[in-house]
């Protein structure tokens, strides 16, 4: 048996009505970036980047895409980028920020396979 | 263009959207998280190939390219209602837990920003991944949801400013389909100002502190963070540690340094500890004496050894292992006997339970586990004796 009957805290009511707060949080809004590289009309002869995460399923889903699409384009080239996180900050915004700028470059699209 | 496992879309617009990028495309697919079987794989991508070529060349749409964000100025009083209504309309915004809150009133609040010296639109963190504005008085409103007392305030400010830690990554293991719970762990003189539990059946239900500064950082998460489960929360299994995992250690009936001194605190600081747990473990160790505990402890915790672990030690089993002067590094030694490089002090001990001889074994998160000072009001020995004796006492029969 509690030593009081109600919360302690202060609920204090008029006829039984509450007129309560909002729990959920303002957030500032987060600058929009904007998507400025035009598609490409026709993947063919295209340099089409494969970006996988540490999720285990990420890099099967990478290769098979990769099949799929040499069938159907046999003259788009390929590259396949690793990252070793799965649930961390994006690649952008960890030491191989670098390497993966570098990598962006050299391709015309990319398809990211994050294994969720 | 990002392929989704098709149940994960919402996580994956929230994603986009915390990160400027809500113009990104996506394309929906067949395969589970983490799934290896490479005929379903196969399948599941040949299923999509054309929505993926389509992804890739169609033109940009002046949305894509330029993305409009609506703005969000969410009112401050949202509601008004009876105490039933009032539930019914916080749990079907998806602002509550499943079990009833209490109401957040100006009133309420008023008293719960008693618990804190900071000004209620002080702003304690930016809570990944929404970076939603943890003020103070969005604390309090939670907390007071929560059934908290304003004596935890400090507690709950130092909460929050471990869950914005780097340490604990953007989304800080919330959203994960690993479920991770959190679990909290309070040193040092507030322990007993607050009355936290660390003895018998400390991490059950029955506390009032235990189970609501748990509970509140459950609602932070919700609706500061914006972590919500199925959205963005992709918890395959769940964790019933994430209604509240809070518990103090015991100091005094402990022949060790207190967690928060390795940690490089002062034994007089007040302070909150936090750690990602997957799983929870009681063991009932060969015998009583410090060979016996040991290698208990060594054949449960060496098959896990990919990630970390808090080890649970009650005092009186504590007590042996003191008095044949093992130390907690000379334990943590003898229990990774093979240790993962990438992770290091992969074993955390702490003494807490009632006068008994269970272990507990908490595994989880490979993360570090982040430590922060609680900082007290001026009149925080006033605000103790308020509340202090808010204590269950029990009928006999």
């Amino acid at each position: 048996m509690l030593n009081r009957e109600v919360h302690p805290v202060n609920t204090k009511k008029t006829n039984g009505q509450y007129e309560v707060l909002s729990p959920w949080a303002e957030a500032d809004p987060i600058p929009l970036k904007e998507l400025a590289a035009p598609r490409p009309a026709d993947l063919s002869g295209n340099k089409i980047g494969l970006l996988s995460n540490a999720k285990r399923a990420a890099r099967p889903i990478s290769s098979v895409v990769e099949t799929k699409l040499k069938e159907k384009f046999p003259t788009a080239e390929f590259s396949q980028y690793f990252t070793l996180n799965a649930v961390g900050p994006p690649e952008i915004e960890t030491e191989n920020k670098a390497k993966f700028e570098e990598w962006i470059k050299g391709v015309d699209t990319v398809v990211a396979a994050v294994g969720d | 263009m990002a392929l989704i496992y098709r149940d994960f879309i919402h996580d994956a617009r929230s994603a986009a959207s915390s990160r400027g990028m809500p113009g990104v495309r996506t394309v929906l697919e067949t395969i589970p998280s983490e799934w290896t079987d490479m005929d379903d794989i196969e399948a599941g991508i040949t299923a999509v190939i054309d929505d993926i070529i389509t992804g890739l060349t169609r033109p940009l749409t002046d949305e894509e390219r330029s993305p409009e964000r609506k703005a969000e100025k969410p009112p401050r009083i949202v509601f008004k209602g009876n105490l039933e209504e009032v539930n019914r309309f916080f749990y079907q915004r998806g602002w509550a837990d499943g079990l009833p809150i209490i109401p957040p009133t100006e009133e309420a609040v008023a008293e719960m920003l008693a618990g804190t010296d900071l000004p209620p639109d002080h702003l304690v963190a930016r809570l990944g991944p929404r970076l939603g504005k943890a003020t103070v008085e969005k604390i309090a409103i939670n907390a007071v949801m929560a059934g908290a007392l304003p004596t935890y305030m400090p507690l709950l400010i130092a909460g929050v400013q471990a869950l914005a830690d780097p340490a604990i990554g953007p989304t800080g293991l919330a959203v994960s389909t690993h479920s991770f719970s959190p679990f909290w762990i309070v040193n040092g003189p507030i322990c007993k100002d607050l009355n936290i539990n660390h003895s018998y059946g400390a991490l059950s239900p029955g506390d009032i502190a235990n189970a609501t500064i748990g509970r509140t950082m459950g609602l932070i998460t919700k609706n500061i963070r914006g972590v919500r489960k199925g959205i963005e929360d992709m918890g395959v299994l769940g964790n019933p540690g994430r209604w509240s995992m809070v518990i103090a250690e015991n100091n005094e009936d402990s022949p060790w340094e207190p967690l928060h001194v390795e940690h490089g605190f002062n034994k007089e600081d007040s302070t909150i500890t936090l750690y990602f747990v997957s799983s929870y473990q009681q063991i009932l160790p060969n015998g009583t004496d410090d060979k016996s505990i040991l290698n208990t402890l060594v054949h449960y915790v060496t098959p896990g050894q990919g990630g970390t672990f808090f080890i649970m030690i009650t005092p009186t089993l504590a007590r042996p292992l003191g008095s044949k002067g093992w130390t907690k590094q000379d334990i943590k030694d003898f229990t990774m006997v093979r240790p993962n490089p990438r992770i290091p002090n992969p074993v955390q001990i702490f003494v807490a339970g009632g006068a008994g001889t269970r272990l507990g074994i908490l595994s989880g998160s490979p993360r570090p586990i982040v430590t922060k000072k609680v900082e007290l009001p001026a009149e925080w020995n006033k605000l103790v004796a308020k509340y202090k004796n808010i204590v269950p006492t029990y009928a006999m029969y």
